[in-house]
């Protein structure tokens, strides 16, 4: 009768060993880490082939983590060694000084407060800005011109401002603006990145905000507006590294320091244009810019030109040894984070029907955690867990609590009462009551509740690839930035057949565990 | 007179809300006999059962059995060795019949061998063929068919005491005649000490060998048929037995 019951947990507890645990950085590793744009991207892979040529020196990329917060919580909790940062962005976003300086005066003062706070270098800078700048397409100034943000000052309150959410946010983007340059829009519409120069061209929306070196500024016939006032800081590119990295390996300094002053803004506005519109790689593109600079040895320089823009099964074929391996992340992610929520949401469930009067509220609060946004959950992670596959696992382990408890405890608490009054009233122990007749009748809704929860986390760990966690969100994410659906479709059609057969997969075992004569 | 067996003194039971449902019973009954609660929902009558095995405790007074009261008895014990069968059979759903009937062989830990001859015992005795039935589960079976199983599970382990609560509640009107013409039989034979709790007037003359009268609690009157039919002591007796059907009480 609990036989099946039995087996689940065996089978969960085999899968929880035999799923491999995440690699931790050694000595001879440097792990290089990147936010989640494609410039970014673009320097953190310079950095790592720049690395891998000159040094023996084996590097690990977690490329596209979600953001500043994350990319510098990973850098200071030493999960990862080296990514590419701003200095205006040090600045404001991570010292929370006001946005004010010329660029000399921002890299000093990042420098100096980075390293007596948290022994983090910056390195000489690249040589370009990717600063924020204002854009009116240039028919919108026929009938006015506009060269400064002054100009733009006087005919704002009939404009429309389409602005990215961060920009709408920060001290120094669209709020710091408005107070330096008295500026007011008729109307600000919150917009996703790639979807503004679309708007702005079409008409929808007058005044944008982008990034000097966007590689969209090629194609766009867009007016970059002067900042007379001086407002926007300086975003210059540079590295950041550890201090501890760098005493270990002091080659480094060295290696990286080659890069100093190597692009211009022209220069890395070509680059982004090639993968935000072309389609191509980091990791190409990357060689490219370090070929030009002569900076590859010898055999590293050669490369094979990725195809793009083909069909989605060309591609996926193209790309299925890297398809497979997200694949197996994915589902190594998912099964462990479902393993341990059974581990401890069944144990939970069954504790809660003997303690019924505080149930519903323990029930409530863990349903509460649903309702918690998955990507603001695993920024919580960061600063107690890093990044990686710890802190994905434990954000996903958390989603799967809710419908397993919640499905344990109502299994439980309404299995046949008559026949557990039966059975008490024939001499049962309360511990027999539960092992002979409360789990095997709830057994089937305990797994339906299993079901659910796999079914959300084989959905939601696309959010992994956040936190340098890898699954299949990882093409999901990079597509997604390049509009690419053929990229988008690798990472999502898989993940949706994965959910399928999870949910398959667990209905058989739903089947199976329901006992005979119910 | 039989020894007494189970006995009720000053018994009163009130819930936590303050409902009073038991007010100050006094009750015996002895070996062989079966006695009925009757009464109307909210008389107490299934309260007053539930204290013979343990599952309720009064809230002041006294319940034994052999002297010796409720309270201090192992309960999972006493309940192993007081046969219990309710309304609705309340058979395990996922057991067969077999493992239905032979629970408390297996709580008491018999030999599988001596449970399964138990089993074969049992079925025979409520008139079920063994190998037609030991392997089906209750669902595969009739009402009538469930409450007999429910009955062989009662008398599996060979108890002193047997108590019932409504055993012919949920059976239609023939299949119910059936089983309660079995069950006379039965009583003849097993010489049972047995408590039914019934609402069924008809029922009570018929099987009872005395019957308690139990109204908002109290215990209006305890006696034979033939006692509560020529001198009921109470207006409601009057009122209840006029209730029943004339038909073939004996």
């Amino acid at each position: 009768m609990t036989r099946g019951l039995h087996a689940v947990c065996l089978a969960a507890l085999a899968f929880f060993m035999l799923v491999p645990l995440p690699a931790f950085s050694q000595d001879n590793r440097i792990v290089v880490g990147s936010k989640n744009f494609m410039e970014s991207k673009l320097l953190a892979e310079i950095f790592a082939q720049l690395i891998e040529a000159r040094t023996d020196l084996a590097v690990e990329r977690r490329l596209g983590l979600a953001g500043t917060q994350v990319c510098f919580e990973a850098l200071r909790t030493g999960a990862i060694d080296l990514y590419p940062e701003y200095t205006g962005t040090g600045l404001v976003s991570i010292l929370r000084q006001p946005p004010t300086g010329d660029s000399r005066t921002a890299l000093n003062v990042v420098r100096a407060e980075f390293l007596k706070r948290w022994d983090l270098w910056w390195l000489t800078p690249l040589g370009f800005e990717n600063a924020y700048a204002l854009a009116v397409p240039r028919s919108r100034t026929d009938d006015f011109p506009l060269r400064t943000i002054s100009d733009l000052v006087k005919i704002a309150p009939s404009l429309t401002g389409g602005f990215g959410y961060e920009f709408i946010n920060r001290p120094d983007g669209l709020p710091g603006l408005e107070t330096r340059y008295g500026l007011t829009f008729q109307r600000v519409q919150a917009m996703q990145q790639a979807l503004k120069y679309q708007a702005a061209a079409a008409g929808e929306i007058d005044v944008l905000d982008v990034y000097t070196t966007d590689g969209r500024l090629a194609v766009y016939d867009f007016v970059l507006l002067e900042d007379d006032r001086q407002f926007f800081p300086p975003y210059e590119a540079s590295g950041l590294i550890r201090g501890s990295t760098l005493a270990e390996h002091p080659e480094l300094g060295l290696i990286l320091g080659l890069l100093a002053n190597a692009f211009d803004a022209k220069t890395m506005r070509e680059l982004n244009y090639r993968l935000q519109e072309g389609g191509e790689s980091p990791e190409v593109v990357a060689r490219d810019a370090l070929s030009a600079l002569h900076l590859l040895t010898g055999d590293a320089a050669g490369n094979q030109p990725v195809p793009h823009r083909e069909g989605l099964f060309a591609y996926a074929w193209s790309k299925r040894t890297t398809l497979m391996r997200r694949t197996i992340e994915h589902l190594s992610l998912a099964g462990l984070a479902l393993g341990l929520g059974i581990l401890l949401a069944v144990p939970l469930g069954l504790l809660l029907e003997r303690h019924q009067t505080v149930a519903e509220t323990v029930i409530r609060g863990i349903g509460l955690t649903q309702t918690i946004p998955s990507i603001a959950l695993l920024a919580f992670m960061i600063p107690v867990f890093g990044i990686g596959m710890l802190p994905a696992v434990i954000a996903l382990w958390i989603y799967s609590l809710f419908p397993i408890v919640r499905n344990t405890y109502s299994g439980l608490r309404d299995a046949a009462p008559q026949a557990v009054e039966a059975a008490r009233a024939l001499g049962m122990t309360e511990w027999q009551i539960l092992h002979w007749v409360r789990l095997p009748l709830a057994a089937p809704v305990i797994m339906a509740g299993v079901r659910t929860a796999g079914v959300i986390t084989v959905g939601t760990t696309t959010l992994a690839a956040f936190i340098g966690a890898g699954g299949l969100g990882v093409p999901i994410v990079a597509g997604l930035q390049m509009a690419n659906t053929t990229v988008i479709l690798s990472g999502a059609l898989p993940s949706a057949a994965l959910a399928l057969m999870i949910d398959g997969f667990l209905g058989k075992v739903e089947t199976w565990v329901r006992p005979r004569g119910v | 007179m039989n020894p007494s067996v189970l006995s009720i003194r000053g018994v009163s039971k009130e819930f936590i809300s303050g409902v009073r449902v038991l007010d100050r019973v006094d009750l015996e009954v002895v070996e062989e006999e079966t006695l009925v609660l009757i009464g109307e929902s909210g008389s107490g009558k299934t309260t007053l059962l539930r204290m013979f095995n343990g599952l309720t405790h009064p809230s002041s007074g006294e319940v034994c059995i052999h002297d010796e009261p409720v309270r201090v008895k192992d309960p999972i014990d006493l309940r192993r060795h007081v046969g219990y069968v309710q309304q609705d059979a309340g058979l395990l759903p996922h057991w067969t019949v077999e493992e239905n009937v032979g629970l408390v062989p297996l709580l008491l830990g018999w030999e599988p061998e001596r449970r399964t001859n138990q089993v074969q015992t049992l079925l025979d005795l409520v008139h079920l063929d063994p190998e037609r039935f030991r392997a089906r589960y209750p669902i595969e079976l009739s009402s009538g068919q469930r409450q007999r199983v429910a009955f062989a599970r009662a008398l599996a382990a060979d108890p002193a005491i047997v108590l019932l609560d409504e055993p012919f509640g949920a059976l239609d009107a023939i299949t119910r005649h059936e089983l309660q013409r079995q069950f006379l039989s039965l009583k003849e034979r097993l010489k049972k000490t047995m408590v039914m709790v019934t609402h069924d007037v008809d029922e009570a003359l018929r099987l009872g060998d005395r019957i308690a009268v139990l109204k908002d609690g109290r215990l209006l009157q305890i006696g034979t048929a033939p006692d509560l039919l020529n001198a009921p002591a109470h207006d409601y007796i009057v009122q209840l037995l006029r209730h029943r059907s004339h038909g073939d009480h004996s």
